[in-house]
Order: structure tokens, then C-alpha cells, then sequence
């Protein structure tokens, strides 16, 4: 399934560093697949992705997608940010946890009422720079 | 056995703002301010400066513009030691480091007197352009940071959430704000002590919804000293002294959220942190007459209280909204107004509540003080960066 697109007309405000490890997440997530890290050895999921893993130290690590939906745990705007992040004051940030079973924070796109236990869905963001994640209240499906 | 740790004496600036521009004509330099603050405790201890064998000082936030200020310190006012000159950091914890390792020197037998200071000196650096620093000490600096998390955005997390679970209103929270100054109104080392009603902490802006400006940490600078000997010296000098009963520490493993659910509010790390605490004391909540927590939110000291056992869970709210929490209650939290009003000079501002303990369990806490206060709880802990440290203090009789 791919991730619904929201792009943005301007550069990321503190884009992330890519590595030679992470590049495989950041080039899928442009293209709207959602990527976490799993142990081969112990079976858990790690996020952020990492090269090891964290729980039992292995480097047999493979690259999973993950279903995008889930629900906010919690929420807040942001009223008094750094200087970079001015222009978007204030911004709706929250903490997600995918139905998957991965908890993640993001930013929180889009006008909804944000509450606790909202159901939302992962979005792609296209800023002109590059690819970031954020999570949007879930569209009601009419198929 | 090992010798045992304890406090004979400190001395702190009021919290203030300080700190004087780039391009002022006359300016207001850390060192001077600091120096003058260790000559005091050390005569509020009454110990003799030849005896000072160990200097750790809380390392400032990096407006302050000296820099390596142990050393600095150890030549200014020309004090050799023995045991160790270093800085310590560690998060909000900082100050507590400074303390605990302080005390670490002295139960190790390698100093028979230590110092614990610190200075921050920031107010002459915007908020904004802080949080330019600040914002890469939260979570993941290139999974978090980009989406513009700060310090306190993840307190307000833990309040809408804590809402949330509990059906706490903002309002019941704030409660915490508007006791804390009626605290500080009568703590002389307060940043502000002019009381606030409810409605006037309900009407300021958003900072990090539903946390209004009253209900985040103000910005300030300060400085503070705090003397530690061994339980001998104080005995043989004969010098009033309060006894380090017990101290614990516990860290998860998680740094702010972990990639599985969890339970954010339930600060598992300082309830932790404490029932070690309580037990390497042989006491339990109920035997503390006062507490200072390290709570930069108004729901930190919600939560806080609610993890070290002072309050049921989901009842720190109404403790503050009934009086439970207040001086005179049946136990007093942030007696000396804490982050909110008393202030919140950074990584000085544990040492702050060591100072509180001190002058409480000294019974010089004038119009603040808790009678009979013979059992302090100090804990400074780091919400969800997960790492509490924990010291029960006693009154020597």
C-alpha cells in the first residue's frame, strides 16, 4: 500500500543525515512504502531503524514494511518553537502507534481535532529538499 | 566502613536574570558571581578550607562563556585537592550528578570535605535561538528533530495523555502552579513571588498545548554551592549537619520513546528510583515530611509524586487542588516554589533543591518552613529521557 502524499512548497526546516544504512528507509518512504528494522535473530522491530539490534546486539537485520495505520497515544501543538521552525508556528506534533505494533512520534499534518486514541494513518510529506513522515486523522473510506 | 556523606552547609543567588548582552558596556561575569557563593557556604559550614579535597561543578549551558570551570574555579580560589577537579552533565540532572558525585568523594574517603556548584548563565540568549540547541536534545536528532520536538513538547505529551487516561482537567493540573508561587512568595531565593490566581495561570499563552506560559519553566540564570563532609568531621568540628540517609538510581533503557507501547506517564524509572530509595532507607512515603522534585512542568510534579508514591495514581492533580501537596499539608512538594516559581536555572537547578532540603531539614526555612521537618525527599528525574536519581535526606539530631 502506498502512503498518501502531502507535499509541502518549501525545504525541510532540519533535514535528517542519511547513511549508508538508513538511505534504503528514506528512499522508500519517497516512494510512499513505510520501512522499520527487524532482528532476524530475536524477531523485534526497531524504529528508528538501526544497523543492530538493539535487544539482542545482532547485525542480522532486515528491512520490513509496515502497515501506516494506527492511532495517536498523544499530541500537542507547538506554540514557541526554534527560530527555524518560525514559519510553521504552531505545528501539531504527536506520538503514533501503528496497528503494527511499532511506536513512532511525528509531525501531525493537516486541520484535525487531534485527540488521544484518533485514529490516523502515515503520510509521505514532499518538502522541495527531500521526504519526511508525518501522520494525518485517517480518511473514511467509501469503497 | 565507608566514611558516610553529609551536608554541612550552601549558599545560592536568587534566581534572576543575570546575564548581561555581548555588547553590554559593563557586564556581569559567572566567575565573579560564583566565587563569592562558595566563600559563603564554606562559611555557612564552618569547615576549614585546607579540608576541601574534592570541587565538582554542574558544567554550564554554553552561553555561559567561561569555559572548563572546574579547573577554572579550583585556581580562582586557589583550592588544591586531592580527590577530584572535573565537571559533570547529564541532562536536567546535572546539578544532581554535581551533588551525588560530590558525595561519592567523601564516601569513598578521598576528600573530607567536597564541593558541589554550578552556575547558568542564558538569559541573554533568546528563547528561540535556544531552542535552536535545545531541540537536538530530544529524542532522535534526525528521526525527532525534524519535526520540531523541543524539551517541554514532550511534557506536553505526557499531559494530554495523562488528561486523557485520568479525566483531569488543565485546570485541576494547574493547580500546581498557582501553589508553587504561594510557595515562593516566601522563599527569598524565588525568581517570582507575587502570587497568581488560577484564572491568571489559565489566561497566558500556549507554550506546548494545553501548557500555558505559567505552567513551562521560566528562563533564568543562577548559581549555587552546596558543602558535603564526611559524617566525622562534622561530629568532631562539631558542625550542624544533615545526614544523606540513602540514594538510588534507575535508568530503563529508553531514551524519551522506546519502539514499542509503553506506558509514558507512569515514569517507571523514578518509581523505580524510588522505592530503592525508600528501601535502602528503611522508610517508606509516609515517613517523608517534605519533598523537592525536579518538575520543569506543572505535570511533572503531577506525575513525579505519583511515581515516587507520595499520591495514587491519577490522584496528583486533586492532591494539589485540595491542599494535600501545599505547606501545611500532609505532604509538602516544592517548598522552595519549584521550577515553575522558584526558577529554573538549568543545570544548577537541582543543587537549588539541595539547598531547599538543607535549610528545611535545618529548621532555617523561615516563613516556608516545615515543622518538625525531619525526613526530605530530593528526586530529580527526567521524565521520559528515563533517569532518576533519588536522595533521602535526614535531619541529624
Amino acid at each position: 500500500m502506498t502512503m498518501p502524499l502531502v507535499e509541502l512548497p518549501h525545504a525541510r526546516r532540519y533535514p535528517p543525515r542519511v547513511t549508508d544504512f538508513t538511505r534504503s528507509f528514506w528512499e522508500a518512504l519517497a516512494e510512499g512504502r513505510f520501512l522499520v528494522t527487524r532482528c532476524e535473530a530475536c524477531a523485534r522491530h526497531s524504529f528508528p531503524p538501526k544497523p543492530i539490534c538493539p535487544h539482542c546486539w545482532t547485525d542480522a537485520i532486515v528491512w520490513e514494511e509496515q502497515t501506516t495505520e494506527g492511532h495517536i497515544y498523544s499530541w500537542t501543538r507547538v506554540h514557541a518553537g526554534p527560530a527555524i521552525f518560525e514559519a510553521d508556528l504552531p505545528y501539531a506534533i504527536g506520538i503514533v502507534d501503528l496497528d503494527c505494533g511499532v511506536r513512532l512520534a511525528c509531525p501531525l499534518v493537516g486541520d484535525a481535532l487531534w485527540a488521544c486514541g484518533m485514529s490516523v494513518e502515515l503520510v509521505r510529506i514532499r518538502y522541495t529538499d527531500g521526504p519526511f513522515f508525518g501522520a494525518q486523522a485517517k480518511k473514511v473510506s467509501h469503497n | 566502613m565507608s566514611p558516610r556523606p553529609v551536608i554541612i552547609g550552601c549558599s545560592a543567588l536568587p534566581v534572576s536574570r543575570y546575564q548581561t548582552p555581548n555588547d553590554a558596556e559593563t557586564h556581569v561575569l559567572e566567575h565573579e558571581l560564583l566565587a563569592r557563593l562558595v566563600i559563603d557556604a564554606m562559611a555557612d559550614s564552618g569547615a576549614e578550607r585546607s579540608r576541601v579535597g574534592a570541587i565538582v561543578v554542574a558544567q554550564p549551558r554554553p552561553y555561559t562563556r567561561q569555559q572548563y570551570f572546574s579547573t577554572f574555579m579550583t585556581s580562582y580560589l586557589r583550592i588544591p585537592c586531592d580527590g577530584i577537579v572535573m565537571e559533570v552533565l547529564g541532562n536536567g540532572l546535572t546539578g544532581a550528578l554535581a551533588f551525588d558525585k560530590a558525595l561519592d568523594e567523601v564516601a569513598l574517603g578521598r576528600a573530607e570535605v567536597a564541593l558541589a556548584l554550578g552556575i547558568n548563565m542564558e538569559t541573554a540568549t533568546s528563547a528561540r535561538d535556544h531552542m535552536m540547541e535545545s531541540m537536538r536534545k530530544t529524542g532522535d536528532v534526525d528521526f525527532h528533530a525534524p519535526a520540531g520536538f523541543t524539551p517541554i513538547s514532550w511534557y506536553a505529551l505526557d499531559m494530554q495523555r495523562y488528561m486523557f487516561e485520568h479525566g483531569v482537567s488543565r485546570a485541576q493540573v494547574a493547580a500546581v502552579a498557582v501553589k508553587n508561587r504561594a510557595h515562593a512568595m516566601h522563599n527569598p531565593l524565588a525568581q517570582f513571588r507575587k502570587p497568581i490566581t488560577l484564572d491568571e495561570v489559565l489566561a497566558q499563552r500556549p507554550i506546548v498545548e494545553p501548557l500555558g506560559l505559567y505552567e513551562v519553566p521560566p528562563r533564568g540564570d543562577g548559581a549555587a554551592c552546596v558543602v558535603i563532609a564526611s559524617e566525622d568531621y562534622a561530629r568532631r568540628q562539631g558542625l550542624p549537619h544533615v545526614i544523606v540517609r540513602s540514594r538510588a538510581f534507575h535508568h530503563e533503557g529508553v531514551h524519551q520513546i522506546g519502539d514499542v507501547p509503553a506506558d509514558m506517564i507512569a515514569f517507571a524509572a523514578a518509581a523505580k528510583a524510588a522505592k530503592a530509595g525508600f528501601e535502602a532507607a528503611g522508610l517508606g512515603p509516609e515517613a517523608v515530611d517534605l519533598a523537592e522534585l525536579y518538575a520543569p512542568c506543572t505535570i511533572v510534579e503531577v506525575l513525579a509524586s505519583e511515581a515516587a508514591g507520595f499520591v495514587p495514581k491519577g490522584q496528583g492533580a486533586h492532591a494539589a487542588v485540595s491542599g494535600m501537596t501545599s505547606l501545611g499539608g500532609k505532604i509538602p512538594l516544592s517548598t522552595s516554589g519549584g521550577l515553575t516559581s522558584r526558577g529554573h536555572p538549568s543545570y544548577a537547578t537541582p543543587l537549588y533543591s539541595v539547598v531547599e532540603l538543607f535549610d528545611q531539614l535545618r529548621g532555617r526555612a523561615g516563613a516556608r518552613q516545615v515543622e518538625r521537618a525531619r525526613i526530605g525527599f530530593l528526586m530529580n528525574e527526567l521524565g521520559n529521557y528515563n533517569a532518576a536519581l533519588v536522595h533521602v535526606l535526614e535531619a541529624a539530631t
